[in-house]
């Protein structure tokens, strides 16, 4: 091991990627942009306003009390629609996805059965809606509990079951949170694998690991200046990610020696898993075929964007036998959860397929011609 | 590392892959201070052979000294003292002409200083020193692998064909370089299947054909000893010569600037046709003997021609 050698050539590597610059902007952009996309549609629920669109048919005191109560919930941004259209021809016309209309009878209803004791007399509030919106069940949602409580309000009876929240976590996480762990893990997977793959089957077609192979410079030297490339390229763009989802999404992760640790044991995971595959395939097309075929699977699979559990049994099965897996659900134990244990079980476990895989990506990792 | 008037010794060196024999039970040596030309056409072994020299490559059976040292064994030794232009030189695209030179000092270390600008400025990249390696020509590039062979001032500096994929003006331009490092005393060892720059710049020449070598010695001398004609050319020929020519049953050779060409075994055959065409009445404009060149002699040697199949012949790259 040399370091001026490992020094020289971090320099070439590092300009390399620097003056490249559609290949800078992808790698350090990519990831940024999925978090962008990703984290905006699925905002947090509670940070999240609904459009409710009124039509009050009874125009009563009694009608704006449901308009008030539904204000109350700081759930609804309410816009009335005038009693004479049709509220379907409306949501139509006006690609509402729903239209609540309170019924004229309904001031009549409620006197009947508030001040004389009718149990028999109702008002329907009715959803005007389009099933074809994503959003529209939270919205009925939503509305059914306010109904439910103002129901519940009225019988004048204290309720019998009453439900409380437990989070199994310290507190509550929210979608972008849970994703920006598994977008680091992607992205460092990403450029390690690709790094590797390119860097090797470039070099070596152009003729350039034979020029080397003549001089001073050995093939642990190759290795290790490749891999700290690789560990100074995630760094940054880990703290590139980390800076975005914090300054757009104020996000509230936990950043401790975990991360590190997964940092570096993706990067010799996918550095080792690149070597071996360039030594398999070595024209530099195949080879980024092969690395896609490979990459693919993990970044849709192992949960990078997803919880696992929306997916079915068996490819939640297939996940665990994929590296990636680990690497998100620990980073995930780490940076979320706070759950020192399962982080530390899945960084042994990566950490031993890290091992195998780099070990063997440098025993097969030629450096003379064929002998 | 004991002391040899030789940088290079090889013996009884064969190469194998597989059935294919590429190298076949060679010997030669080559003296310290010298230009090598490994000659022969494309698939002949030369690229093979070298990158042996150049500890690339592991010999199947023989034993090859580099100064010295057995280069299946000295690897590590090796490589401080040797500056090496591979087959089809590349570099990274993106790193500019001096910002190489220094990654590949960098490399050999601090063993001996040398002078990146001074080396940027023997090949002629001064202007270009700047640029970026994608950015330039073929032969600036060609420059550059040599500029980078001669990084660490090594003792003996393989250029596996330098000039292939040129065009005439770079090839010229390379030939200036090599020309320079001769005057400089290095030891070079040269592949090519270009005659003229075998001729132009080796002290030495071993011909090489299907993995042997058939030929060695200065390109004056395999001219001498295997020149067993002579060449005559005549310019403007008229219908008479060529009935001439015909009658005395020579074939002409026709080449492409109208003049003729004929094989012929002494000075007297020279006399006798020049009598026969003044007696029949013939003209033709100019004539020239010459001795046969390098080219016609493998081609006499070994039955194929030099250039045969060679690619990217006089077109730039």
């Amino acid at each position: 091991m040399n370091h001026r050698v490992i020094g020289a050539n971090l320099v070439v590597s590092i300009k390399s990627f620097y003056r490249e610059k559609t290949a800078m902007f992808f790698t350090i952009m990519f990831p940024i942009l999925l978090i962008l996309v990703f984290g905006t549609i699925f905002m947090d629920d509670d940070k999240l306003n609904f459009n409710l669109y009124l039509q009050d048919l009874d125009q009563t005191e009694t009608s704006a009390e449901i308009a008030q109560a539904l204000e109350s919930t700081g759930k609804f941004n309410i816009t009335r629609v005038d009693p004479a259209v049709e509220a379907a021809q409306y949501a139509k016309d006006n690609k509402v996805n729903l239209v609540l209309v309170i019924p004229r009878d309904y001031e009549k209803a409620y006197t009947q059965y508030l001040q004389y004791d009718d149990l028999s007399a109702f008002a329907t509030l009715r959803y005007v809606y389009d099933p074809s919106s994503s959003s529209v069940g939270d919205k009925m949602q939503i509305l059914d509990m306010v109904f439910a409580r103002m129901n519940q309000g009225l019988s004048a009876m204290p309720p019998l079951i009453r439900t409380a929240e437990v989070s199994i976590h310290t507190r509550k996480y929210r979608f972008i949170e849970f994703f920006i762990p598994g977008i680091i893990a992607m992205a460092i997977m990403t450029e390690s694998l690709f790094g590797t793959v390119n860097v090797n089957t470039e070099l070596r077609q152009k003729g350039i690991i034979r020029k080397l192979s003549t001089t001073p410079i050995t093939r642990a030297d190759w290795i290790l200046s490749n891999i700290l490339h690789q560990i100074i390229l995630a760094v940054i763009s880990t703290t590139v990610m980390l800076l975005v989802s914090y300054a757009v999404f104020d996000i509230a992760l936990n950043i401790n020696a975990w991360l590190p640790v997964f940092i570096i044991l993706d990067v010799f995971s996918f550095v080792g898993i690149g070597m071996v595959l360039t030594r398999i395939v070595q024209e530099a097309q195949s080879a980024s075929a092969a690395a896609n075929a490979i990459m693919f699977p993990m970044m849709f699979l192992s949960g990078s964007f997803f919880p696992l559990e929306m997916m079915p049994d068996f490819l939640q099965a297939f996940a665990r036998v994929l590296p990636l897996y680990y690497i998100n659900e620990g980073l995930r134990a780490a940076m979320v959860f706070h759950d020192n244990l399962t982080a530390l079980k899945y960084a042994a476990i990566i950490g031993a397929f890290a091992a195998i895989v780099f070990m063997l990506g440098m025993m097969v990792t030629r450096w003379e011609e064929g002998r | 590392m004991k002391e040899t008037e030789y940088a290079i010794e090889v013996e009884k060196l064969t190469k194998r892959y597989g059935d294919l024999t590429a190298v076949n039970d060679i010997s030669f040596k080559v003296r310290k201070g010298e230009v090598f030309a490994l000659l022969g056409p494309n698939g002949a072994g030369k690229t093979t052979t070298v990158e042996i020299i150049e500890t690339i490559r592991r010999p199947t059976s023989g034993k090859v000294h580099l100064l010295g040292m057995d280069v299946a064994r000295d690897k590590r030794d090796i490589a401080p003292c040797i500056g090496v232009l591979p087959q089809g030189f590349s570099s990274f695209d993106r790193i500019t002409v001096r910002e190489t030179m220094q990654y590949y000092s960098r490399l050999f270390g601090h063993r001996k200083k040398v002078d990146i600008d001074a080396l940027i400025a023997l090949v002629n990249l001064g202007d270009k020193a700047k640029e970026q390696y994608a950015t330039l020509s073929g032969g600036l590039k060609q420059r550059l692998g040599i500029a980078i062979a001669l990084v660490n001032d090594p003792e003996v500096v393989f250029l596996d064909e330098p000039t292939t994929g040129l065009d005439p003006r770079a090839r010229r331009e390379v030939w200036e370089v090599l020309l320079g490092l001769k005057k400089a005393g290095k030891t070079v060892f040269l592949t090519t299947h270009y005659m003229e720059e075998a001729e132009l710049l080796a002290d030495t020449v071993a011909i090489i054909s299907s993995g042997r070598i058939i030929a060695m010695g200065s390109p004056t001398q395999l001219i001498e000893d295997n020149a067993d004609y002579l060449v005559l050319t005549l310019q403007s020929v008229d219908e008479k010569a060529l009935a001439v020519v015909g009658m005395m049953g020579l074939t002409p050779e026709h080449n492409d600037d109208g003049t003729i060409q004929l094989r012929v075994a002494k000075q007297d055959d020279i006399r006798r046709i020049l009598n026969a065409m003044n007696e029949a009445g013939a003209s033709f404009l100019g004539m020239d003997v010459r001795k046969p060149n390098l080219e016609q002699i493998f081609l006499k040697l070994t039955g194929e021609a030099l250039h045969e199949g060679a690619c990217g012949e006089g077109g730039a790259k």
